[in-house]
């Protein structure tokens, strides 16, 4: 083993045993913060990956923006109202029924498909100017949409949450 | 050469420019208006037609691609982009007469900027030629709806709908996007050319390829409300506002019909075959192995005969709607089994006339909740003789949706049924009349209400604005012309058949 | 090779860390001191010769105390959250380049833990994550002080990051690139971006108040309305990692700013006196040092003349000022660089 699958499978036993928490978890609390070292985990196997871009706005925006106001909504209703938050088990038969079957498929799928394996290419040192340029000449459309997607998000939420 | 390709793909980007541009006026707008103003509308309404305006004008240009093949400027698209505009238009004009909508809670804000965010969604579905373009486009239009369909925070109804949008939404979208992480695990491409070529020219496991093509059919199965992602559709329609629930049920449904036939005819093609088989008869050509015509086929049958059975027991005329519209989007899908232009065109002419069927019978429904102050069916009894225009209206809305000849939903069946049977489908098409004759039940069962018992109580007559009437009759002529001179629609149903990629 | 890299990283790291921790003993001296003189009092000057022994002495009585943890308390997440806040603090520092490299041992050492490619973003996100430690330790600690604190500090650091994200941008589209030490290179001679990004620095300035929870910005430890802010419920040595995270933030702050705005460790024109390399070098450190004292004091000076803001003026301030002046920077920036190129 070398230094790279050393830390290859500390972020992946930390994205595994973390996302196992967060559906396992019978405190909603515990599950949202779980969920912060699965990001933080995938974060890391990014960097790996020599996505360095993509890694730290992984962090940045998951991270530290969107699991924050997870954890606020989550903390706000069980603190601040009283109401016990939990998860239960319910159907548990059929559902590990359904769980098994599911993932076997998936298992079997992952295993048997030849999956279209790219070459590993050299990577310049920082992705960041292929990104940029990748964002304003090939990618402009769904670029710009993206940003309608996000203004009409925005409104939505404005609205619904604005007193009237 | 790039800042080349891209003012080339501009310039024949005008319509979806104008509803963008279009959003963003009528942001501001709102910011210097505060009160309840109709300014916001037509501001939308002048921004579609100038958006229908410029779609005009691409009306000959040649099939391609633009934005390094990221949407598609072709017939296909045009033909929904002219039935999204029209029906955003109309919806619109609904808004203005809808009592419900002009009742002291509600505030304009933000639902005209939403509307055309949705339609400009509908756009960019009709004409994504690139998975991650297709799905940016559903989430523009599933996002407005979302809000669209909560639009009465104050209702407890609206916001129940919403809700349940939402997570039906968001779970179906998630469902989609794994599938499309799948094909691209196959592929290596989001470009629906190139996966039709890696995947004419490669063997590939074909089980992974049909749980992909399941988990991409649960995002269009939700925008299309087919079974068995249908099961927010009834709480949706019944708790949005009135107009939203029209738009619902015409705008996204169509825009999630154009964004199935693209994907499955371009991305499943088998590359480098030509169109004409032996037979002599007009066929797309499918990649050998791949049953997804069967798979169709089964969601078809499912989505009318569970429509058209459930809405046997609905009494609330929305609810009743609502199935009403599943059992409609299992008829469209019947056609789409036969992979062939004729099918295709049938699919689209039925499209066009259950747009005015459709928000035909909605606009009745509204004016009835309007008057009426009700929308049970039970309690419609007699009200023909009080309002007959309207009723005789909702009579034809209703006639055509169940497709009794001299409609325009006769046609629309009739194209439907003879492309099945051309093609060697008869057993389909006889489940498509069985059901017909089914949905006929309910349809007359809302007429016998209206027309064949006498009111009780209150018998005065119940008149509407000269507005109400003009635009009534606007959806019902269209509905019985249609259905008697159909030869222009039918042609440009068979125009539009030209799907970009496709020989 | 990847030992050699690991030994001089570890060398790199120590030293960094200890330097930090000493910088933030000697700025809460500092911050007394200085307080004092504002307030035309003395401050500490009992322990040692002018009181330079208080920090020790301040750190001993932390460590000696009793570690109260309240009943009610989440445990795991209450211990867990001093720890994100020091960690996140620390780890900061890591892309600062503190000087140009260094001929030692010959070879050339880089004066800079590790040269990021992406460096800014780096520092962002984990300004970003700052904020957990201070929203965990408000909630874990079951007390409505505590919770309204973690809860005010987290809405005030989402708040300005944004601001300060976007104030970053017009160096980034000065200089073109997102490393640091890219970053100081181009603020040679005159060109500091303090000169040329006056407004990015304002807003970068502010932001960095309020990401660091300081005066006029400390709302989440209102004494008045909040008794002590997130950290009521904290004694003995987890109160003294707040303490010390809130200074390192502070100076990791002010090297921050200093890096992007104020030429890092440029000595405008050391170049032409002709000087040996190596003192060159070690010039160069020392005003990197300078630099950040300066800031640092700049910190504490502001603390003790400006009054706090009200809660709502500080939302106003960085949704309705900060953001729309950040965003009118971007678009004059880069609508002056497209100007000047062609």
């Amino acid at each position: 083993m070398n230094y790279y699958e050393i830390i290859f499978y500390v972020f992946a036993v930390l994205t595994v045993v973390s996302a196992g928490v967060v559906v396992f978890s019978r405190n909603i609390i515990y599950s949202a913060f779980a969920l912060l070292f699965t990001f933080t985990g995938v974060a890391g196997i990014y960097v790996l990956l020599n996505a360095d871009f993509i890694a730290i706005t992984q962090l940045l925006i998951y991270v530290g923006g969107i699991m924050i106001l997870l954890i606020f909504g989550v903390m706000l209703t069980t603190n601040v109202t009283n109401v016990e938050i939990t998860t239960q088990t319910l159907k548990a038969l059929p559902a590990t029924i359904v769980v098994a079957i599911v993932s076997a498929l998936l298992v079997s799928t992952m295993v048997s498909t030849k999956w279209a394996v790219k070459d590993p290419i050299s990577v310049e040192s920082t992705t960041i100017n292929q990104i940029g340029e990748l964002l304003l000449t090939k990618y402009l459309l769904p670029f710009e949409i993206a940003s309608i997607v996000l203004l009409i998000a925005m409104m939505g939420a404005a609205f619904l949450a604005r007193k009237n | 050469m790039l800042t080349q390709q891209i003012l080339d793909g501009l310039s024949k980007f005008y319509p979806e420019t104008i509803l963008s541009v279009t959003i963003l006026v009528i942001v501001f707008v709102e910011l210097f208006f505060k009160k309840k103003t109709r300014v916001s509308g037509w501001i939308a309404m002048a921004g579609l037609a100038a958006a229908m305006l410029f779609t005009f004008l691409q009306v000959n240009i040649p099939a391609q691609t633009i934005f390094f093949q990221m949407v598609a400027v072709d017939p296909f698209s045009y033909f929904f982009k002219v039935l999204l505009i029209l029906s955003g238009f109309l919806i619109v004009l609904f808004t203005f007469l809808s009592d419900e909508i002009r009742s002291s809670e509600f505030k304009t804000q933000e639902y005209y900027a939403l509307l055309i965010a949705l339609t400009l969604g509908g756009f960019l579905m009709a004409s994504s030629v690139n998975l991650l373009m297709m799905y940016l486009a559903l989430e523009l239009s599933s996002l407005s709806s979302y809000v669209l369909a909560g639009y009465f925070k104050k209702s407890n109804r609206s916001s129940e709908a919403a809700l349940k949008y939402v997570i039906y939404g968001g779970v179906s979208s998630g469902l989609m996007l794994f599938g499309i992480s799948l094909i691209y695990g196959i592929c290596g491409s989001l470009d629906m050319f190139a996966i039709s070529a890696y995947l004419s020219a490669n063997p590939v496991n074909l089980i992974t390829l049909l749980i992909a093509i399941f988990l991409m059919l649960a995002g269009f199965g939700y925008k299309i409300s087919a079974v068995p992602f249908h099961f927010w559709t009834p709480d949706v329609y019944e708790g949005s506002p009135m107009p939203v629930t029209a738009l619902l049920s015409v705008s996204s449904k169509a825009a999630g019909f154009a964004m199935l036939i693209r994907f499955f005819l371009v991305a499943f093609q088998n590359a480098g075959h030509p169109t004409i088989t032996t037979e002599g008869l007009h066929q797309y050509i499918t990649l050998p192995g791949l049953h997804w015509p069967e798979v169709i086929a089964v969601i078809a049958v499912a989505t009318m005969t569970l429509g058209n059975v459930v809405a046997i027991w609905q009494d609330n005329l929305k609810r009743l709607l609502a199935y009403s519209s599943i059992a409609q989007a299992g008829y469209m899908l019947l056609a789409f089994v036969v992979v062939s232009p004729q099918g295709i065109s049938a699919m689209l002419t039925y499209l066009a006339v259950y747009l005015f069927m459709n928000l035909g019978a909605f606009f009745a429904a509204i004016l009835i909740s309007n008057k009426y102050k009700t929308e049970n069916i039970e309690e419609m009894k007699g009200i023909g003789y009080r309002s007959p225009l309207l009723c005789v209206s909702m009579a034809v809305f209703m006639l055509s949706l169940s497709g009794i000849p001299m409609t325009a939903g006769f046609i629309g069946k009739f194209y439907i049924f003879s492309a099945l049977i051309n093609n060697g489908y008869i057993w389909l098409a006889i489940i498509g009349l069985m059901n017909s004759v089914v949905s006929l039940y309910y349809y007359i069962k809302i007429l016998k209400n209206m027309f064949l018992i006498r009111p009780q109580g209150d018998t005065g007559a119940v008149s509407f604005g000269a507005g109400y009437s003009v635009l009534l009759l606007a959806l019902a002529i269209p509905t019985i012309v249609l259905g008697i001179f159909f030869g222009p629609l039918t042609k440009f149903a068979e125009y539009s058949v030209q799907i970009f990629g496709l020989k | 090779m990847i030992t050699e890299l690991i030994i001089t990283s570890t060398i790199k790291i120590t030293l960094v860390i200890i330097v930090i921790l000493t910088g933030v003993a000697y700025s809460v001296y500092a911050e007394r001191r200085i307080s004092a003189l504002i307030q035309n009092r003395i401050g500490p000057n009992r322990v040692g010769p002018a009181g330079l022994l208080q920090p020790i002495a301040d750190v001993l009585k932390l460590l000696l105390k009793e570690d109260i943890v309240p009943a009610k308390a989440t445990k795991p997440i209450h211990t867990l959250a001093p720890m994100i806040s020091i960690f996140v603090a620390l780890c900061t520092i890591a892309v600062v380049p503190f000087g140009d490299s260094i001929h030692l041992f010959s070879r050339d050492i880089r004066l800079q833990i590790a040269d990021v490619n992406i460096g800014i973003l780096y520092i962002l996100a984990l300004t970003s994550l700052g904020v957990y430690g201070i929203t965990l330790s408000g909630w874990s600690s079951n007390n409505k002080y505590s919770l309204f604190g973690g809860l005010r500090s987290s809405a005030q650091m989402i708040s300005y990051e944004l601001s300060m994200g976007l104030s970053v941008v017009g160096v980034i589209l000065m200089t073109g690139s997102l490393s640091l030490q890219d970053i100081v290179l181009h603020q040679f001679g005159w060109k500091w971006n303090i000169i040329l990004q006056p407004i990015g620095f304002i807003t970068f300035l502010v932001a960095a108040f309020a990401e660091t929870n300081r005066a006029p910005f400390d709302l989440p430890e209102a004494e008045p309305e909040l008794v002590g802010g997130y950290h009521t419920e904290y004694s003995s040595m987890k109160f003294a990692l707040f303490f010390l995270a809130e200074y390192a933030n502070m100076i990791v702050s002010s090297t921050v700013i200093v890096t992007l705005f104020l030429g890092g460790w440029q000595f405008p024109y050391l170049q032409t006196f002709g000087l040996p390399p190596l003192v060159v070098s070690l010039l160069q450190v020392f005003t990197f040092v300078i630099k950040v004292v300066a800031m640092i004091v700049f910190f504490i000076w502001v603390r003790w003349s400006i009054p706090r803001f009200r809660y709502d003026q500080l939302m106003n301030l960085g949704w309705k000022v900060m953001l729309p002046l950040a965003l009118a920077n971007i678009v004059i920036t880069a609508l002056l660089i497209a100007i000047f190129r062609s």
